[in-house]
């Protein structure tokens, strides 16, 4: 094993890796950022490097030299920042450093959504019914949207964000929605190519959880539930989903670990799928890294997915059969945003952060009473993970969790959560993409 | 467009032998072979149970383990110098070097033949001993020859210190290991090393020019290790700590991956070979199938004859060795003393060039006869042209010494048998095409050297529990120590009966020392040999030998059958 690395990333990211680090008996080396070193949580660190000012994790040459200079073996770029950064990924590579995540060529292959999607496709993964490639004219998007069969969606090709996107209910509205698409694609993006996927409205954001070694096993540790979600930014987490069969649930693990042994996926990563109200899942995307919301996954498993990480950049081997997830576990995003104000970030010092301590819950944070929330970051501050035998029980265990933390010195999404809680659609488990904008509505 | 009539060599072993032959040679052969067996297991144990649960203990495996882990299943491992060594032992140590510490072998890997040359790790920790480096160099210079891959299995201490001054400075001391690699390197003969533990001072070297370099989480690569390092004690640093994968995998870049451990480290290392071009054997199999000998081979272990100064027919040792038991004999009328020819060994074309210990028609006296296993003139002749032929079209030539010598007197001198043993010294000594020595019985005097003995470089020498390597035979060698007591007839001419017994005790130790140097055994231990094979497996030696020769393509010149300079010389000489 690795005996010191450095972590590529910031804020509660590095302090959960560090966690891992510390019981393998790894040492770590902390990066930070000027406006950043009074943060309690590098006391922890077995070394920290200064990477320049605000804003640097995104400084390869910086954090490269961090590596070099402190003698690390090997590098974990975490989550967001260059995490998915291929150029960066082989960088780090050819200067000897282990990268953990996967390799170069693949994270470059699934960040492009259109490739993605095709090698996929191939590898027997179904996508959302669309097409393949780039549509050429209105003509051919009269003819894809008669195949795919209304509603469809149309999405720049370099996207993101809703930009350049347009919902098309009808074939009479196909021709504006496709001339203001291309505009907007081009005007935001410099690339005016758009395709063409069925309009699923009213979905359910489903992600499987993977982990795959340099020995060609690929094993799939159950799936999340991420449909609580405002402006596509999840809120709210949980594991299993209230809407996945047993079928589904074995078909996929089957399915997804054979498609991504074949593609030679290594390290953690998540597929991400779209379910239709019909109930069929489609694949949208694989992130090519750890996600947020992984603890609820280790909750429900006991596999720290951190320590897999580390492994496999190792090159171990992954067991032959990993345990079978029970029990239920969820996620709260506690922001620092204000959600009444259109959850506007709300930065200040944290005059009092502490939650209240049990077995069954689990705070990932690297904040400490005292400790500035940055305006130049993202704003979440913690995350609440509750686990328990079921369901119902983990939301009873949240509501009388929740009342105990205390936040002093921001704005919280804490109060939005227990609405959320609270709300029948919610509770029922019958909920999807939609329903939080829908009940902030009412 | 030259064709080849193929002949159906040999008979069924009952109607070569009678009931009586086949039990005398069976069962003299039977104990040879056994002794052999035995001490092959003996090497094969290394330092014994004591130092495999000393190595199990540190959670490695053994280098058989290793080896066993990296080999296609159901594949056999076919080791060169397993005997050096044998029977030596060293004022620095108590116990011998069983296989001089090193297993060197040639090894299956994903359906490619591999060099693996393997540090015994249940020997004094993998040291390097007297003869180690000469043996790792052997190894080396057969997979140059044949551009096979090599593997490096590494997990060394470095140099036997008590021994250094025989492993050290020469001219083949261990530092000419590391030009090997240079050298294998230079030619593009792919070579991969895993580093398993210790790899010290020259040991260090050794994996580094490597292609590819994998260390496990216990293994270290140092010039010097912590005990030689000053100050190492208080600060606790151990030669993990200097060169451990942490520093070499990612600061020092002298190795390429790190795996957990040793199971890994091979499971890596076939991924590698895999990713090697494919063996071309069955490209220049041209469409033939592989198929055994009619005849079993295993029959070798019964068709000699206990008594060495008895024939046997070369044409039976032929049909057990050839695909189909099918030979095409080149230039038969001529030189019978020799026989050679084509046939195929598991689908592809070799050459063999065996002596015939049978008795010939003489060439030029009408109705005589003369003795077989000894070379003349027309023999020497055929021998040359032949092996040109070879060299030009490519052919992998195997040799099966059967041989006394040259043929000696006056005649022979006035025939210029000196010449046209240089002539095939030559042929020999220029030869391009892999060749294999193998040394059937007899191996006497310059036919040993004629017929392509090691001082003329076969890529593997092979003997058996039979052979009898020496300059000449012992009463043959003893007469000549005595030549000025003797009389013309080689009778002891003294009329002093003190003297007499002298000059008779002289001879007959003379004559028992040579016996005891022929042993095929001792020859081994001296390098002389690369491997003893029972007869009976030498067909799956061949197998192994002459597939490794078409593994590799675009090194050497490889005609096809159509365009063979073979067929030139066949119409020549039979107009």
């Amino acid at each position: 094993m690795f005996r010191r690395i450095l972590i590529a990333n910031r804020g509660e990211v590095a302090a959960r890796i560090l966690r891992t680090c510390k019981k393998m008996g790894v040492e770590v080396v902390a990066a930070y950022t000027d406006d950043e070193r009074d943060l309690s949580w590098l006391k922890e660190a077995d070394d920290t490097v200064c990477i320049g000012p605000v804003r640097s994790y995104l400084d390869q040459d910086a954090l490269i030299e961090a590596a070099i200079q402190k003698r690390c073996a090997a590098l974990h770029p975490g989550w967001g920042f260059l995490s998915e950064n291929a150029t960066f990924a082989a960088r780090v590579i050819e200067a000897g450093i282990g990268f953990i995540g996967p390799n170069p060529a693949l994270i470059r292959s699934m960040g492009d959504k259109i490739e993605a999607r095709r090698t996929m496709k191939r590898l027997g993964l179904a996508p959302i019914p669309g097409t393949d490639e780039p549509l050429r004219s209105l003509d051919e998007a009269r003819k894809a949207a008669e195949e795919i069969g209304y509603p469809v969606l149309l999405k720049a090709a370099s996207g993101g964000g809703g930009r350049g996107m347009r919902r098309v209910l009808q074939s009479d509205g196909l021709k504006d929605a496709y001339v203001e698409a291309s505009a907007e694609a081009l005007s935001s993006f410099g690339d005016d190519r758009l395709y063409m996927e069925k309009l699923i409205e009213a979905g359910r954001h489903i992600e499987f959880q993977v982990l795959g070694d340099h020995y060609g096993r690929v094993c799939v540790l159950g799936e999340r539930e991420c449909s609580i979600q405002r402006r596509h930014q999840k809120l709210l987490e949980e594991s299993p989903s209230p809407v996945v069969t047993n079928e589904q649930r074995a078909h996929f693990t089957e399915t997804i670990s054979t498609v991504l042994s074949k593609a030679g996926y290594t390290s953690a990563g998540t597929v991400e799928m779209l379910r239709a109200p019909s109930g069929e899942l489609y694949f949208m995307e694989l992130n090519t890294r750890l996600q947020v919301e992984h603890p609820v996954t280790e909750l429900t498993t006991g596999v720290d997915l951190v320590e897999w990480q580390l492994r496999i950049a190792a090159n171990e081997q992954l067991p032959a059969t990993f345990p079978t997830p029970s029990g239920h576990a969820m996620e709260l995003r506690i922001n620092a945003e204000d959600p009444e104000r259109n959850f506007v970030p709300t930065p200040g010092v944290l005059s009092a952060f502490s939650f209240p301590e049990s077995d069954d819950v689990r705070v990932d944070t690297h904040l400490c009473p005292g400790d500035e929330v940055s305006p130049h970051y993202d704003s979440m501050i913690a995350k609440l993970i509750v686990s328990g035998p079921t369901r119902e029980v983990v939301i009873e265990r949240l509501e009388a969790t929740i009342p105990g933390i205390q936040i002093e010195g921001v704005q919280t999404t804490l109060g939005l959560h227990q609405e959320i809680l609270a709300n029948p659609a919610f509770r029922s488990g019958s909920y999807d993409t939609t329903t939080l904008s829908t009940m902030q509505e009412s | 467009m030259a064709r080849l009539i193929m002949e159906r060599l040999g008979a069924s072993i009952d109607e070569v032998l009678s009931a009586t032959e086949k039990t005398e040679n069976t069962s003299s052969l039977k104990n040879l072979n056994e002794d052999l067996s035995e001490k092959l297991s003996v090497v094969k144990a290394g330092w014994g149970e004591r130092y495999v649960n000393r190595v199990h203990a540190k959670g490695k495996l053994t280098t058989w383990e290793r080896i066993e882990a990296l080999k296609d299943p159901d594949t056999q491992v076919f080791c060169v110098g397993s005997l050096v060594n044998w029977g030596r032992e060293f004022e620095g140590s108590k116990k011998p070097a069983p296989g001089a510490g090193v297993v060197t072998a040639f090894v299956c890997v994903a359906g490619r033949w591999t060099m693996v040359i393997a540090n015994d790790n249940t020997v004094a920790s993998g040291a390097w001993w007297p003869n180690t480096p000469e043996k790792i160099q052997r190894a080396q210079d057969i997979a140059l020859k044949l551009r096979l891959p090599v593997v490096y299995l590494v997990d060394c201490s470095g140099l036997f210190l008590p021994e250094q001054s025989r492993s050290f400075s020469g001219a083949r001391g261990a530092g000419h290991i590391f030009k090997k690699n240079a050298l294998l390197s230079a030619e593009g003969v792919p070579q991969i090393a895993g580093v398993f533990g210790d790899c010290i001072a020259g040991g260090g070297y050794m994996p580094i020019i490597s292609d590819r370099v994998y260390m496990t989480e216990g293994a270290y690569m140092v010039i010097a290790g912590a005990a030689l390092i000053k100050g190492a004690k208080d600060l606790k640093l151990t030669s993990l700590d200097i060169g451990g994968p942490e520093v070499h995998v990612h600061q020092s870049g002298c190795a390429d991956v790190r795996v957990p451990d040793d199971a890994a480290c091979l499971l890596k290392i076939r991924e590698e070979i895999e990713r090697l071009g494919s063996s071309a054997t069955e490209f220049y199999r041209h469409g033939a199938t592989p198929q055994p000998p009619l005849e079993a081979p295993e029959e070798l272990n019964t068709l000699f004859p206990a008594d060495y100064r008895q024939v046997y027919s070369i044409r039976e040792v032929l049909a057990r060795l050839v695909d189909g038991s099918l030979f095409h004999e080149c230039m038969p009328h001529v030189g019978k003393e020799v026989v050679v020819g084509v046939g195929r060994i598991n689908g592809l074309w070799t050459a063999f060039a065996a002596n015939n210990a049978e008795l010939t028609d003489h060439p030029e006296k009408v109705g005589e006869k003369r003795p077989g296993g000894i070379l003349y003139k027309e023999g020497i002749a055929k021998l040359a042209a032949f092996t040109r032929a070879c060299d030009a079209d490519g052919i992998p030539l195997v040799w099966l010494q059967d041989i006394a010598g040259f043929d000696i007197g006056v005649e022979a001198e006035a025939s210029g048998l000196l010449g046209y043993g240089s002539s095939l010294i030559y042929s020999i000594s220029t030869n391009r095409s892999p060749m294999f020595t193998v040394l059937l019985r007899r191996c006497s005097g310059a036919g040993y050297y004629a017929m392509a003995g090691l001082p003329y470089d076969p890529v593997v020498q092979l003997a058996t529990p039979i052979s009898r390597l020496a300059v000449m035979e012992g009463k043959t060698l003893a007469i000549a120590t005595y030549n000025s007591k003797l009389d013309a007839n080689f009778e002891i001419a003294t009329e002093d009966e003190a003297e007499r017994r002298a000059i008779e005790e002289g001879m007959q130790s003379t004559a028992a020392r040579i016996e005891k140097d022929m042993d095929p055994i001792a020859a081994a231990a001296r390098m002389d040999a690369d491997e003893v094979v029972p007869p009976g497996e030498i067909r799956a030696w061949l197998e192994v030998l002459i597939e490794s020769s078409y593994q590799s393509s675009g090194y050497r010149r490889v005609k096809n059958p159509r365009i063979w300079s073979l067929h030139d010389l066949e119409v020549l000489v039979r107009g």
